[in-house]
């Protein structure tokens, strides 16, 4: 008898034992947690129903917020908004324009764009409709406009649409855009449109649009594909339109799975779980191509730079002097990082216009890595080493500079490069990294980069409204304080030149003269290291080379998605 | 016993209440909501401040907490930025039962929290039972074989799986069963997720997509848990009243069973049911790997937005489960045990 | 904690004369389980390999990056290999090891003051004093400790700035870290001392050191305390242990110690995307780690059958 219990209990013992050596990985007795996946195989595998049926599955690594495109301004929201909504214009893969809902993109040459500048008109196309078959008319762009500025809907952005004062919709097919003055970056207007026939009832009823039920279910898009349904935490579905107005797509439905994790997304792209990625860390890049994965890339109008705070007030003395800014640049070795740790995939951007060659016209070139030349520059502003401690110091002040991120790994490995780089020049780096939400903290909120405490700020950043060039932030009024605590301009930084510029180029609607302002711009930011690119970062996308025709835009990325199919 | 229940219930209000400010105090200073609703690109001063005041952030912090607890209902606000506070509150405020919406998803909270519950619970319990089942075995069997080669060997083993992170077993057993595994031709399983979309949610596929994460989250736990019940076990076959059955001669395996198991029963049961309430809160780091749509995922993703609502409505509902599982397990205490009377 | 340690050998010399004292007892049960002596040796092990190797590896070399030599296998030159930017595994194990053993023993050592406060101060004046901290402390059991853990790290997340000690630059989230693992895992051990000092309180030691008028403060700390070490030791000992892999997972998640000091946890962190491709980037600082919590939790173990009272085994 007692043998008996003590022979099961082994035995269950013995059991256990190989469920706890399966934790480290031994193969071999791995069977019996194993087995219960035989199931998965056979049901799981995709190859059945693709013979009737095409159906790819996409990975984000973020799940969309919403789907309003009002509400979020997301990346992983606007990009699935190719899917299901639809834009005035979209852009293909050299970012170039093309007409999607209107005939013709205004200009001054077709009359769209008014002699002073103040009055934009688009034509709609009349055999645009939604997907439930309504027409989509100037009603809808007026209501999507009037929305967006509406105080009582608690949007995520007004921006481009505040500056539009009034709009006209003579007929069904004609919107007329007043504006107060000219407004350069208008084509940023327009990436998404909501249905008024559906949403100006809700709004009639409730006050808002706040708690719409279309928000999170737009049964009603306007895209190749209809919104099916969502699940919270796991997955989206977008089924073919079969009421496109434009060539129907190839792939039946699309299924988007939310998996957070880096290394999860590149395990279920190598198994063959999903087909497409997006937002890929160059880590992953390896095992991908290893396991015959395409990555492509898309300029999508991102840099990652190191951004100079110069301000008397804030900085260490040494920020102020513009051949100390530069030594910092040349003592850092940005192409070997890019070749080595971004594994050759990106480039040193010269300019923030990087991936926009026609504004970086003509070509900003980044500064040499020379630690020498670096050297010489600082002794000759007077940092030396006078006390022997390995750091430059000058009157009496060590040259410590403050370098601050966000937490991400590349971010901090750069920053490890930097630190030991500059130390060899004789510069001392304190690093410091935080989640980005207090990173970006206000100044009223005490946030490091609004209260001056960085010397050096690194984020990736795009022209605003890219593929236009406008920019703000560097603007002397956007410098915070007690009465504008909101102020945006993190650099403390006033260069008078600079702002005179960056004000005339956001109201130059002819794009031959911006371009030259832009390019003189550029010219400033590189003669006078207000900003120094450190790799471009273009949207990363890893592809089975089971979908094709497969083509991204870094501006409306899915542009061609009907063209997309699925092969064995 | 009513009267001792409804005590308790009243007890666990100020307790609720002091979590509440403590944390609510926490969650305002821990980022801000609003810097990151730009997506990419750093939001605008403009949008800044626009939505500041209409989510109600300008307030201090004691109005907000106010707002929190009973609503704004009953008073004004001001939506169009004029200064002048003229359109009446919509929120009704946790106490009665108004979560509040997320400041990301613009989603009530209850909606956000309800549809993650299922997938959560699911998922916890049955690693619960599955530790709790072969920590028993287990934990009985080492007691009863205490510094035994193969106690010391079991322990050893129990030792490693308690001391691994959890993240370590769950990339590397992922890596394994579902990459080389299909790699090399066997059976093997799904890498993230709770099903495959394009299968649907059928218990097969949930079951499959379960092993993994149920695998890595029972690992630790049953180490824990059979260390727990060894030490129990070996605590209650020292008292006089199994030395005295063992003494009468008694059947070795009626006094492990009916004499010790049997008063072991008690604690075992106190700690399972201590942390049942904490399995709602799922798991942090495991959800997160397996991309498994539970509490502990929608927890970290708003965490990581200062979303105030909902993490509060997490943290909240945790602790009310708490509070109320520690009654119940009162209750079940003095109903085993009849020396216990609660007046 | 491993200040036991030192006591040892001469335990060991005692040991002929009877009758045998209560440490006598306990070191004698200690003996017998033979793990925690195992426990006990690598603990040694581990503090030579961390403060031991800094004598041959400089810190400078630890945080020397070099791109061009990135990911390479574990060699004569780099015998743990070396990490994603060039830099040696094996020097940063070593620093890393410092900062994580130092995390470990920091946080316990505020933990157990904490719960030690906490609990003596409940369980000796009970009434309203016993209600407010026992309310707190459930308050505090009640909200998972991860989540806990999150939300204290990014409150106080990037406030502390860099500090300098001796010359060494460590990242202010070290603090940062220890302070959030003490003031997160005190709770069980205010209870137990509480326990402690509820049972203790009227035995006739305590009682006639009232009568004589000794100070309240005296009772606590030299009359009751004392007898609460067995308990504290072992709960202490163990939560070193869990300190250590909690740091691991603030780590994972993104919010642990900030480069560039490096610890166990935040390097097997940045090396999660590398699970096959640069196995060595996780299996050293896993094993570290792997290592520690295993033999401390030994050490515990072995402490806890020695000094329970009530584990009659001997």
């Amino acid at each position: 008898m007692k043998r008996n219990i003590s022979l099961i209990l082994s035995l269950l013992v013995m059991a256990t034992m190989l469920l706890a050596a399966c934790g480290g990985g031994s193969p071999t007795e791995a069977e019996a947690p194993a087995a219960e996946g035989t199931e998965s195989t056979s049901s799981g595998s995709t190859d059945a129903p693709a013979a009737e049926k095409k159906v790819a599955t996409f990975i984000w690594v973020q799940e969309f917020t919403t789907l309003n495109p009002l509400y979020s301004t997301g990346w992983f929201t606007s990009i699935t908004r190719q899917f299901w909504n639809c834009w005035a214009w979209q852009y293909d893969e050299n970012n170039e324009a093309y007409p999607y809902l209107v005939t013709e993109i205004p200009s001054f040459e077709n009359g769209g764009i008014s002699e002073d500048g103040l009055a934009i008109t688009l034509h709609l196309r009349d055999d645009i409709k939604w997907s439930d078959g309504e027409p989509i008319t100037s009603e809808d762009f007026r209501f999507t406009w009037a929305m967006t500025i509406d105080p009582s809907n608690v949007v995520s952005s007004t921006y481009p649409y505040d500056n539009v004062i009034d709009i006209e919709t003579p007929d069904p097919q004609t919107v007329v855009m007043k504006f107060e003055s000219p407004f350069a970056p208008w084509q940023s207007l327009w990436q998404g449109l909501i249905p008024a026939h559906i949403l100006q009832p809700v709004y009639d009823a409730d006050g808002t649009l706040d708690s719409a039920e279309w928000n999170n279910n737009p049964t009603v898009g306007c895209g190749p594909y209809n919104f099916a349904e969502w699940e919270s935490g796991s997955y989206a579905r977008f089924v073919r339109n079969d009421n496109f107005y434009n060539e129907p797509a190839k792939i039946d439905e699309i299924f988007i799975r939310f998996v957070p994790d880096d290394a999860s997304q590149t395990a279920a792209i190598v198994a063959g779980d999903a087909l497409l990625g997006a937002f890929i860390p160059y880590s992953e890049v390896p095992k991908l191509k290893e396991a015959g994965i395409n990555i492509m890339t898309q300029p999508s109008g991102f840099n990652e730079g190191l951004f100079f705070q110069v301000s008397e007030e804030h900085s260490h003395p040494a920020m102020l002097d513009v051949n100390v800014r530069k030594a910092i640049v040349m003592a850092i070795d940005f192409a070997s990082f890019n070749e080595d740790v971004n594994l050759g995939l990106v480039k040193t951007p010269g300019s923030f216009w990087d991936s926009l060659p026609f504004y970086n016209d003509p070509a900003v070139e980044p500064y040499p890595y020379d630690p020498d030349g670096a050297k010489a520059l600082l002794d000759a502003a007077g940092w030396v080493d006078s006390n022997g401690d390995g750091t430059r110091d000058k009157d009496g002040v060590e040259f410590v500079i403050q370098h601050g991120t966000t937490t991400r790994d590349v971010r901090q490995e750069f920053q490890a490069v930097a630190q030991q780089q500059l130390a060899e020049v004789g510069i001392k780096l304190e690093i410091l990294n935080f989640d980005s939400d207090i990173f970006w903290g206000t100044f009223a909120d005490n946030g490091p980069t609004y209260t001056g405490e960085l010397d050096l700020q690194e984020w990736s950043d795009s022209p605003y409204g890219f593929p236009d060039p406008d920019l703000y932030y560097w603007l002397c009024s956007e410098i915070p304080n007690a009465d504008y605590p909101s102020g945006s301009n993190s650099f403390f930084l006033c260069d008078e030149e600079l702002d005179a510029l960056i004000q005339l180029q956001s109201t130059q609607m002819d794009p031959a003269e911006r371009q030259k302002t832009i390019s003189q711009i550029n010219q400033i930011f590189h003669d006078k290291v207000y900003w120094a690119g450190i790799w471009q970062d273009p949207d990363v996308w890893a592809v089975s080379p089971r979908l094709t025709g497969v083509k991204f835009s870094g501006v409306t990325p899915f542009f061609n998605i009907t063209e997309w199919d699925i092969t064995e | 016993m009513f009267r001792y229940i409804l005590k308790r219930l009243l007890q666990g209000i100020p307790l609720l209440f002091i979590i509440s400010l403590v944390l609510f105090l926490l969650m305002m200073n821990v980022g801000d909501p609003i810097a990151t609703m730009g997506g990419r690109t750093i939001t605008r001063p403009e949008d800044r401040e626009r939505l500041k005041r209409q989510l109600g952030l300008d307030k201090p912090i004691a109005v907000q907490y106010l707002y929190w607890l009973v609503g704004n209902d009953w008073t004004k606000v001001d939506v169009d930025g004029d200064g002048i506070a003229d359109k009446p509150g919509t929120r009704k405020g946790i106490l009665r039962g108004d979560f509040g919406k997320s400041l990301v998803t613009k989603k009530p909270v209850t909606e956000l929290v309800g549809e993650r519950i299922p997938n959560t619970l699911l998922l916890m319990v049955a690693a619960e039972v599955v530790t709790i089942f072969f920590a028993l075995l287990l934990g009985i069997y080492s007691a009863l074989r205490q510094y035994s080669t193969m106690d010391n060997i079991m322990t050893a083993l129990l030792f490693i799986a308690y001391s691994m992170p959890i993240f370590f077993v769950s990339l590397a057993s992922m890596y394994v069963f579902a990459i080389l595994f299909k790699r090399w031709g066997l059976p093997y399983l799904p890498t993230v997720g709770m099903f495959d979309p394009e299968v649907g949610k059928t218990p097969a596929q949930v079951l499959s997509h379960m092993v993994l994460p149920v695998f890595t989250l029972s690992v630790p736990y049953f180490a824990a848990y059979s260390r727990y019940i060894r030490g129990t076990m070996l605590e209650v076959m020292s008292q006089d009243y199994v030395r005295t059955a063992r003494a009468k001669g008694l059947p070795r395996r009626q006094v492990v069973y009916i004499h010790a198991l049997k008063n072991a029963a008690m604690p075992i049961v106190t700690v399972i049911g201590l942390d049942l309430p904490f399995l709602l809160g799922g798991a942090v780091v495991t959800e997160r790997i397996f991309a498994w749509p539970g509490m502990g995922r929608l927890f970290f993703d708003h965490v990581s937005r200062s979303d105030l609502p909902v993490v509060m409505g997490i943290l909240m509902l945790v602790a009310a489960a708490v509070v109320i599982f520690q009654i119940i397990t009162d209750i079940v205490y003095a109903w085993l045990d009849p020396r216990i009377r609660y007046n | 904690m491993t200040t036991h340690t030192p006591s040892i050998p001469q335990l060991a010399e005692d040991l002929a004369t009877p009758p045998l004292t209560l440490s006598q007892l306990g070191w004698l049960r200690f003996r017998r389980h033979k793990m925690a002596l195992v426990g006990v040796v690598i603990i040694i092990f581990l503090f030579l390999f961390a403060f031991g190797g800094a004598l041959i590896y400089s810190e400078q070399y630890a945080n020397y990056t070099d791109t061009s030599l990135r990911l390479l296998p574990p060699s004569a030159e780099h015998p743990f290999g070396t990490d994603t930017i060039g830099r040696d595994i094996l020097a940063r194990t070593i620093y890393g090891g410092q900062i994580s053993l130092f995390i470990g023993i920091v946080a316990v050592i505020i933990e157990t003051l904490l719960g030690i406060l906490v609990g003596a101060l409940a369980g000796y004046y009970g009434g309203w004093v016993d209600s407010l901290l026992m309310r707190i402390t459930e308050a505090l059991l009640n909200i998972p400790t991860i989540f806990l853990l999150l939300v204290m790290a990014k409150f106080f997340g990037g406030q502390v700035p860099e500090i300098d000690i001796g010359g060494r630059v460590f990242s202010g989230s070290v603090i940062v870290i220890v302070v959030i693992i003490g003031a997160t895992s005190w709770m069980y051990l205010a209870r137990i001392v509480r326990a402690e000092f509820l049972s203790l309180k009227e035995n006739e030691f305590v009682l006639a050191a009232r009568a004589t008028g000794t100070s309240n403060a005296q009772i606590i700390f030299l009359h009751i305390l004392p007898n609460t070490f067995a308990p504290i030791i072992v709960s202490s000992t163990l939560s070193v242990a869990n300190a250590i892999l909690s740091e691991a997972y603030i780590s994972f998640l993104g919010l642990g110690v900030q480069a560039p000091t490096a610890t166990w946890g935040n390097m097997l962190d940045s090396s999660a995307n590398y699970l096959d491709s640069a196995p060595w980037l996780w299996f050293f600082p896993g094993m570290l780690i792997l290592l520690t919590v295993l033999s401390i939790n030994f050490l515990g173990d072995g402490l806890r059958d020695a000094l329970d009272p009530r584990s009659r085994t001997v």
